[in-house]
């Protein structure tokens, strides 16, 4: 792995950052959500406060004090309100209470009588929210009014909000009550086997034509009870009438204008869709079937009416039609607010979940990128709230309001805050990738320098002491100090080396030098024969060594001859061809090919450093290969350089010495060779290619049969 | 009256040697070991040649300045540097000084000897008027084998002994190729390709500041060299 990648992978260690963000985001998140829902909270317990008895609003009781309702948020002062007050209001529903004994909530209005003052027991048995008996009524709240055609496609379909009243088997009906701004909607729908429709054009009063009749008895604001029958000669629209009893006993049946329905029949029997304005409606409400098998017969009445005087047994559970209105002045866009009561049913509702908040607007798109990351899937964007609705004397619950808002608002917030962060991480997260890339990439540099440099030290034509980077204060350049301060030593020791085999010739000629001119004059003496043998082997060890010292002083005398070198232009290939017929006098055992091209290859140097550089490849290649092997001498021409190299078959090169081939007193020669060596050979070739700006290589043969050396010399 | 061949030289078993080996030839020896002795006694009497080693003693270019020395007393004094030094720049410096030759102590006894009486059989030649039998006429050059003297368009050619042997050996025979080591053997020297080369170079040179055109002394590469007409 390299320096980069370790340093880019530390750097990407900085994502952390993000990830920090995002689970910051999380908490900050739900810290956010806890404070909304504390606050709605308290919303939800300030509306609740402000309904605070006010059961004339949310079940249409008489005010209960003179306090008009006009200061909704004061809390239900009721409690403060004159007994008196409190009964008069009560007055009016005593006997509401009376009639709906079997309706009467049990618990909570028994305490409520046991504690409060004499007046109390009869509103809270009236207005208490108790649990609502068998014949009492509880409107959905509709969203839309229904179409008044006899059809139910436009009311909700929820069973469970039916009620059914049932004489026997065959005749039952099921009642469904919704209420629309101010209006009840009813729904009838009754199980006859017999269907009859009044006689047509007839005397709604007289007996004999009576069909199947429907009776709506209700008790009016004022508590006093009223019914009126619905009649149909036909489908379609139906009116109500109600029986009136002149001062002379004359009986007439004028028409409710303000109910209207339409009545249809069905495969089961006939449905009756009614509008009743709240405003006729007081506590008690109730529908009673009269079925006729035949007109004019005894009708089998059943129902929620008693069957004695028509008056209502079941309360209608509605609130004010003010509720709403009284709502809505509280609701804010994202909010919905809905009132229950005590069991649970709908009293009003008002909705603006889905009109977007102020803050909602359409956030960026990198904010919805972050988002996909912070937020759970499928988890439902709401908080919730509800605080019960307490009665005057804060002794009963009257009701509950639950209080939803969307998300949007504080994911927005939210959203506001974690872009932000999560841009800044990122940004952070970029730059310290992005410095400690660059860092890398520097020091990479600077090693990838040193490492050349140090390669190059000792393989370069010449021991380089200077090094880069020994100007840097950190530790890299204690490094190359090191490295510089290491080289020149070994350039002190090398230059040394190269010097010692040249001072060493020259300490031992001397004593040479007397052993020679001593046996010189030996000669010139009478010596015995036997004497003179031994003269003879002196004479050739002083000759063997003399060949020695030559040899060591070889490379010192071309570093001279270099030194005194004149450049002049001349043709490179005459000669090489001339120097190669030398050699095939010089070499008879082996061949001499030659490679040369047609065209004159001019270079500027010294003709005869080069053919002493070629002697000495040469020298080497015969050196190395078998007799009878051929050796290549090749002029190869490259755009800038003429390439000189000379093959020979033989053992190839042991591995890695190829760049250490060419130093001084470096050598890789087989034992018991008798002519002395010091590896000065190649070491005097890689000098004459330097004087000319060229640089000696060699390689195996790449089928391995031998070596290959090549002197570029740029032209 | 034998001719006095002085020796300076520090290395007292070499003098020595050679002393012996020029008193067997039958000149008359003088040795010193260093510059102030040689010179207190050639200031007295000149030697008829000098061998002065370069290294003498505590000075190492103490033959340098015995050369100088000595020339200022005689411009005709046979000097030759015989030194362990090979090195060309020693060389260079001693022939400029005017040495009549540069060896090294490689050379065998027998050698040196000849090249001895070679000079003083050319300083003799030279007191002679000329003998035409041993001129070699080549073109532009002439040779004087007995002067050991070499002329170019009639100008004179300084040339060492060594250079002269060489250019001699070469032009004998024009055209034809002689390799170092013939070169060496009609020197009377051994030397190694480098010096062999810088002596060519040298001849040239020397040609050359006669006639800046002269171009007979030919390079065959890695064979030798050539006198071309």
């Amino acid at each position: 792995m390299t320096l980069r990648l370790k340093l880019l992978l530390l750097g990407l260690a900085t994502l952390v950052l993000p990830w920090a963000g995002c689970r910051y985001a999380r908490e900050m998140e739900s810290a956010l959500r806890e404070g909304e829902a504390t606050s709605l909270q308290a919303v939800a317990q300030t509306i609740a406060a402000s309904l605070q008895g006010r059961t004339d609003l949310l079940y249409r009781e008489p005010p209960p004090a003179p306090a008009p309702p006009a200061q909704p948020l004061a809390p239900a002062g009721g409690t403060e309100a004159s007994p008196q007050a409190s009964a008069d209001g009560a007055t009016a529903t005593a006997d509401v209470a009376a009639a709906a004994t079997p309706a009467l909530p049990a618990a909570p209005a028994a305490t409520v009588a046991s504690t409060a003052p004499a007046a109390a027991p009869a509103d809270a048995a009236a207005g208490g929210p108790g649990k609502s008996g068998p014949y009492d009524l509880e409107p959905l709240v509709l969203t839309a009014a229904p179409l008044l055609d006899g059809y139910t496609e436009d009311w909700p379909r929820l069973p469970a909000a039916w009620k059914h009243f049932a004489r026997d088997p065959q005749r039952h009906f099921g009642i469904l009550t919704g209420v629309y701004e101010r209006m009840l909607f009813v729904l009838l729908d009754v199980h006859d086997e017999h269907p009859l429709f009044d006689a047509p054009g007839t005397n709604v009063l007289d007996p004999a034509t009576f069909g199947d009749r429907v009776w709506l008895g209700f008790e009016d604001p004022q508590g006093e009870q009223h019914q009126v029958f619905l009649a149909a000669t036909g489908p379609g629209s139906v009116t109500a009438r109600r029986v009136e009893i002149g001062e002379y006993g004359q009986r007439s049946a004028p028409i409710e204008p303000r109910i209207r329905g339409a009545w249809q029949t069905t495969s089961q029997g006939y449905r009756i869709e009614l509008r009743v304005p709240l405003s006729m409606l007081g506590r008690g409400f109730g529908v009673l079937v009269d079925d006729r098998d035949r007109r004019g017969a005894v009708p089998v009445s059943y129902g929620m009416l008693r069957s004695d005087d028509l008056h209502t047994r079941g309360r209608l559970i509605v609130a004010s039609p003010e509720l709403g209105p009284y709502l809505t002045q509280f609701l804010q866009p994202g909010l919905n607010l809905t009132l229950t009561g005590t069991d649970g049913q709908v009293l009003a509702r008002a909705d603006a979940l889905a009109v977007a908040g102020t803050l909602g607007a359409e956030s960026p798109l990198l904010a919805r990128l972050y988002r996909r990351f912070v937020d759970r899937p499928g988890e439902r964007q709401l908080i919730e709230s509800s605080a019960p609705i307490w009665d005057r004397d804060h002794q009963g619950v009257i009701g509950a309001l639950a209080v939803t808002q969307a998300a949007d608002r504080w994911i927005h917030l939210r959203d506001h805050a974690l872009t932000r962060m999560l841009n800044f991480a990122l940004i952070t997260s970029l730059v310290a990738v992005t410095v400690m890339f660059a860092f890398a990439a520097w020091l990479a540099l600077r090693l990838a320098r040193l490492r050349r440099a140090s390669e190059s030290a000792l393989t370069g034509s010449e021991l380089t002491t200077t090094f880069p980077e020994t100007g840097a204060r950190d530790e890299l350049g204690d490094v190359a100090r090191g490295f510089a301060t290491l080289l020149s030593r070994l350039n002190e020791y090398t230059s040394y080396l190269r010097t010692l085999a040249g001072k060493l010739a020259h300490e031992i000629r001397t004593p040479l030098t007397i052993v020679r001119s001593s046996l010189d004059n030996l000669e010139s003496e009478q010596v015995s024969p036997a004497a003179r043998e031994y003269v003879a082997r002196a004479r050739q060890g002083s000759e063997r060594l003399n060949a020695i010292l030559i040899a060591m002083g070889a490379a010192t005398r071309v570093e001279e001859a270099i030194g005194g070198a004149e450049r002049v232009q001349f043709d490179l290939v005459p000669v090489l061809a001339s120097a190669v017929a030398a050699y095939r006098g010089a070499f008879p055992a082996r061949r001499f090919d030659t490679e040369l091209p047609g065209e004159a290859v001019t270079l500027a140097g010294a003709p005869d450093l080069i053919v002493q550089m070629l002697d000495k490849l040469v020298d080497n290649a015969v050196d190395f290969s078998p007799a009878g092997a051929v050796i290549t001498v090749r002029l190869r021409l490259e755009p800038l350089a003429a390439v000189l190299e000379v093959e020979n078959l033989g053992p190839p090169l042991p591995l890695h010495v190829e760049r250490r081939l060419f130093e001084s007193l470096w050598q890789s020669r087989p034992d018991g060779d008798s002519r002395p060596h010091f590896g000065l050979g190649l070491y005097i070739v890689r000098l004459i290619a330097a004087f000319h700006a060229g640089e000696a290589t060699a390689v195996n043969l790449p089928d391995g049969s031998g070596v290959r050396f090549a002197v570029r010399l740029p032209r | 009256m034998k001719r006095q061949v002085a020796i300076v030289e520090d290395e007292p078993a070499i003098r020595d040697n050679y002393a012996a080996a020029f008193a067997r030839e039958g000149y008359a020896v003088r040795g010193y070991a260093n510059r102030a002795e040689a010179m207190r006694s050639f200031t007295a009497r000149l030697p008829d040649l000098a061998i002065i080693d370069i290294s003498l003693q505590d000075e190492p270019e103490g033959g340098f300045e015995l050369c100088r020395q000595l020339r200022a007393l005689s411009a005709e004094l046979p000097i030759i540097f015989l030194t362990a030094r090979d090195s060309e720049l020693d060389a260079v410096s001693g022939l400029r000084l005017g040495a009549d030759d540069f060896l090294t102590k490689d050379l065998s006894l027998p050698h040196l000897i000849a090249r001895v009486n070679a000079l003083f059989r050319r300083l003799d030649a030279l007191r002679k008027p000329a003998a035409p039998a041993d001129v070699i006429r080549r073109g532009a050059l002439t040779l004087d084998a007995e002067r050991m003297q070499a002329q170019w368009n009639g100008a004179v050619v300084l040339l060492s002994l060594t250079e002269f042997w060489m250019v001699h050996a070469l032009a004998r025979h024009p055209g034809h190729v002689r390799n170092r080591q013939q070169l060496m053997d009609a020197a009377n020297v051994v030397l190694d390709d480098n010096t062999i080369t810088s002596h060519v170079k040298r001849i040239r040179r020397k040609f050359q500041g006669v006639d800046a055109q002269f171009d007979a002394l030919q390079t065959a590469y890695g064979m030798g060299y050539r006198w071309v007409e």
